[in-house]
C-alpha cells in the first residue's frame, strides 16, 4: 500500500469522524449551549479558571496530550503487520479516542470544573478517590520507565545525540532568562534560541564530539566486529549507565527547579524543534510517497516478546487511539479554561483527531521508510522504536535535501526532548503524589528533594531491571485502563443526567475488558511462562526480579480497576432521583 | 470580472483567517502556558495579601486594623472568588493542571 493512501485514510477518518459522527453526538446528545456560562467565566479567579480562545486552547490541549505514545506505539505494533495497527489507530480514535477527550472536558465544564478525583468521589464512591490515587502513582511510574528506557538506553547511547540535547537544554535556560529576567522580546528570543539549537544539533554530529562520547561510553569493536560498550552490571552497559544517569540528572533539575526556570522555557524551545521536524518529515513524505514494499499486512497472531494480537495490540498503541492521560489533562486543565460549551468538541475532539494523524505519520516511519519488513527489523524493530522513528524521519527529510546523518540526530534529539518534557513533569507529579499520600506519616516525604530522588530511584530500578517491551505493554495497559475508567465516570454522569450513554458505555466495556485481559495476560506470562525459564537466563536474579515486578504491578492495577468498576456498578444501579416538584 | 474579484477577496479572507487561527494555535502551544503561569503567580500573591489583611473572613483571628477597613471597599467585589479559590477542595488529579501543563 502506498503511504499516500494511509494519509488519505487518516484524513477521511478525521472528515467522517469529526464532521459527521462527533458533531451528531455533540448536537443531539450533549447539546452544548454557547450562551451558558462555563466555570472559566463563572469563577474567573486568575488562578485555575480563566477563559481562553478556542484556537489557543486547541494548541494548548494538543501540546499537553502529544508525547511519545503516538510515536512509539504504532512502531512497536506493526510487528503484528501494518493492517491491524492502522485499523486500531483509525477505528480506536473514531469510536473511542475523541469520545473520551471530549466527554472529559464536558463533564468538567458541566460540573463546575471539578477534577476526576472529586467526581469519582461523588459519582462512584468515597473510596474510589483513594483507589484512583494509588492507580495513578503506578501509572506515572510506568510512564517514567517506558520513556526512560528509550531515552537512557536508545537515544542517549548514540554518541551524536547527548551534546545536542544538552545544548538545547542550555539554550532553553537562556530563553527563560531572556524572557523572565531580561524582559526581551519573545520573537527575538525565539529566533536566537531556535537558531542556537539547530547549531547545537549540528555540532553534536561532528566527529570529535562523537569520538568524545564514544570514549566516555567505552565503545570498542568486539571479536564479531560489532561496536559494543562494556557491561557494568546486570544488562546495563557503560553507555546505558551514563545515558540513564544523564536522563535522571535532567529530570531531577526539571522537577526541583521552578517551572519558569527549567521546564517551561525548554518546552518552548523544544516545541519549535518538534514542530519543524514534523513539518519537514511530512513534506519529505509527500515528495517521496513510498509504498510499503513487502511489509506484510498481517504477520502472526502471537508476536514473540509482546503477546497475542488481542488484547496486547490494543494497549501497545496507546495515545494514538485512546489515552487516559488525556482525560486527566482535559478535566483538570482544559475544562477550566473553556470560554464556551460549543468549543469543547473543537478543542477535545479536534486535538485527538490530530493526534491520530500524528500516529499515522509515526506508523509510516516504520512501514514505508525501510522498503521492507526486514529493513524495519534491521533498523531495530519494536525494541528500538525510537531509533526506527528517528532514522525513518531522517529518510523522509532526506528527500528535500537534509543529510541522513544530521536528520537521524535531529530526529533523536526531537524524541529525547519530547520524552524529557513529559518525564520531569511526571516526576513533579509523583513527588506531589507521594507527599500527599505519605506526608502526614513521614514528614520527610514533603521535602522536594526527597520525593524527587525516590521517584527517580524507583524509575532507575524499573529501567535497569525490566525489558522495554514489557514495560511498554504495562504502560499502555495502565494508560488505557485509566481511559476506560474515565469513560466509566462519564457513562455514570450521562445516566444521572438522563442522557443516552450507549456511545460511552460500549467503548468503556471494550476498553475495560481488553485492558484487564492485557494485564492478566502479563501477570500470567510473568509468573507461569517466564519465571519457570529464569534458571536458563544469563542474569537469573535480574530476570526473576523483572518478572515479579511486572506480575505484581499488573495484579495491583487489576485489583484497583476491579474495585472501581464494582463501586461504579453499584452506583449505576442506583435509580435516578428526580428533584422534588415544588408547587408555586 | 466582478465574480473573479469576489472569489479573490474571499480567498484573501480565507488565508487571513487561516493565518490568525494557526497563529492562535501556536500561541496556545507555546507562550500561553507562560502567560497563564505568570497570571497564576500574580493572583497567588494577591490572594496572599488578601489573606494577610482579611484573613478573618476565613476564620483566621486577625484583628482588622484601620487600614484593613479602609481597603475593604476595594476588595469587596473579589471576596467571594478569593474565598472559593482558597477553600476549594483539591486532590492529586487537580495537580495535573498545575504540575504537568
Amino acid at each position: 500500500m502506498n503511504s499516500l493512501i494511509a494519509l488519505l485514510i487518516g484524513v477521511a477518518t478525521i472528515g467522517v469522524g469529526y464532521f459527521v459522527y462527533a458533531r451528531w453526538i455533540n448536537n443531539h446528545i450533549i447539546q452544548p449551549d454557547a450562551k451558558k456560562a462555563t466555570p472559566a467565566k463563572m469563577f474567573m479567579d486568575g488562578v485555575d479558571f480563566t477563559p481562553a480562545n478556542r484556537n489557543v486552547l486547541f494548541g494548548y490541549q494538543f501540546k499537553s496530550i502529544a508525547a511519545l505514545g503516538p510515536i512509539l506505539g504504532p512502531i512497536i505494533a506493526v510487528q503484528w503487520g501494518w493492517l491491524p495497527a492502522l485499523l486500531w489507530i483509525v477505528i480506536g480514535t473514531f469510536f473511542i479516542g475523541w469520545v473520551q477527550d471530549f466527554t472529559s472536558i464536558m463533564i468538567g465544564v458541566r460540573e463546575e470544573g471539578q477534577s476526576f478525583g472529586a467526581l469519582s468521589y461523588r459519582l462512584i464512591s468515597p473510596r474510589s478517590r483513594m483507589i484512583l490515587l494509588i492507580f495513578i502513582y503506578f501509572y506515572l511510574w510506568l510512564i517514567m520507565g517506558s520513556f526512560g528506557v528509550q531515552v537512557g538506553y536508545n537515544l542517549f547511547t548514540n554518541p551524536a545525540v547527548p551534546l545536542g540535547v544538552i545544548i538545547v537544554i542550555l539554550v532553553g535556560l537562556l530563553a527563560g532568562q531572556m524572557t523572565y529576567k531580561w524582559k526581551q522580546d519573545i520573537i527575538l528570543t525565539s529566533v536566537i534560541t531556535v537558531v542556537l539549537s539547530f547549531v547545537g544539533i549540528y555540532i553534536s554530529t561532528l566527529t570529535p564530539v562523537k569520538n568524545f562520547f564514544s570514549l566516555i561510553y567505552g565503545f570498542a569493536t568486539n571479536a564479531e566486529g560489532a561496536v559494543v560498550s562494556p557491561t557494568m552490571f546486570l544488562t546495563v552497559t557503560q553507555a546505558r549507565l551514563i545515558g540513564s544517569l544523564l536522563m535522571v540528572a535532567i529530570c531531577y533539575f526539571g522537577a526541583v527547579l521552578p517551572i519558569w526556570r527549567w521546564a517551561q522555557p525548554i518546552n518552548y524551545v523544544s516545541f519549535w524543534i518538534v514542530t519543524l521536524g514534523i513539518l519537514g518529515g511530512v513534506v519529505g513524505l509527500l515528495i517521496w510517497h513510498p509504498g510499503m514494499g513487502d511489509f506484510p499486512a498481517f504477520t502472526t497472531f502471537n508476536v514473540a516478546g509482546l503477546g497475542p494480537l488481542w488484547p496486547i495490540l490494543f494497549v501497545t498503541i496507546a495515545c494514538g487511539a485512546i489515552s487516559g492521560w488525556h482525560s486527566l489533562v482535559s478535566s483538570s486543565g482544559t475544562a477550566r479554561q473553556l470560554e464556551k460549551e460549543t468549543d469543547a468538541l473543537y478543542v477535545g475532539g479536534g486535538s485527538m483527531f490530530l493526534e491520530m494523524f500524528f500516529a499515522v505519520i509515526a506508523f509510516l516511519t516504520a512501514t514505508v521508510a525501510w522498503g521492507s519488513f526486514q529493513g524495519y527489523k534491521d533498523a531495530g524493530g519494536g525494541a528500538a522504536a525510537a531509533t526506527v522513528f528517528s532514522k525513518g524521519l531522517a529518510a523522509f527529510m532526506n528527500k528535500w535535501g537534509l543529510p541522513v546523518e544530521l536528520g537521524t540526530v535531529y530526529g533523536s534529539v526531537f524524541l529525547t526532548l519530547m520524552a524529557l518534557t513529559i518525564m520531569y513533569l511526571v516526576v513533579r507529579f509523583m513527588r506531589a503524589a507521594s507527599s500527599e499520600a505519605l506526608g502526614d506519616k513521614l514528614p520527610v516525604m514533603k521535602n522536594v528533594h526527597v520525593g524527587t530522588i525516590i521517584a527517580l530511584v524507583v524509575t532507575l530500578a524499573l529501567i535497569w531491571l525490566v525489558p522495554f517491551l514489557q514495560i511498554w505493554v504495562m504502560f499502555g495497559a495502565a494508560n488505557q485502563l485509566m481511559a476506560s475508567l474515565a469513560l466509566l465516570l462519564v457513562t455514570l454522569w450521562l445516566k444521572n443526567k438522563g442522557k443516552n450513554y450507549q456511545w460511552t458505555l460500549w467503548p468503556f466495556v471494550f476498553m475495560f475488558i481488553t485492558t484487564i485481559g492485557a494485564l492478566l495476560y502479563k501477570a500470567y506470562e510473568s509468573f507461569f511462562i517466564n519465571l519457570p525459564k529464569a534458571a536458563n537466563q544469563a542474569n537469573v536474579a535480574q530476570y526473576t526480579i523483572a518478572q515479579v515486578i511486572i506480575g505484581i504491578v499488573a495484579l495491583v492495577l487489576v485489583v484497583t480497576a476491579l474495585l472501581l468498576a464494582w463501586d461504579a456498578m453499584k452506583a449505576f444501579r442506583q435509580p435516578i432521583t428526580k428533584p422534588a416538584e415544588v408547587r408555586a | 470580472m466582478q465574480a473573479l474579484q469576489s472569489i479573490f477577496q474571499r480567498l484573501i479572507k480565507l488565508v487571513r483567517t487561516a493565518a490568525i487561527t494557526v497563529g492562535q494555535m501556536i500561541y496556545g502551544a507555546t507562550i500561553y502556558e507562560m502567560v497563564r503561569d505568570l497570571n497564576k503567580e500574580r493572583a497567588s500573591i494577591e490572594h496572599l495579601f488578601i489573606l494577610i489583611v482579611f484573613g478573618d473572613f476565613l476564620g483566621i483571628p486577625i484583628l482588622p486594623p484601620y487600614y484593613t477597613l479602609r481597603l475593604l471597599p476595594y476588595i469587596a467585589p473579589n471576596i467571594t472568588g478569593w474565598k472559593r479559590t482558597l477553600l476549594r477542595e483539591r486532590d492529586l488529579t487537580d495537580l495535573c493542571d498545575q504540575e504537568i501543563t
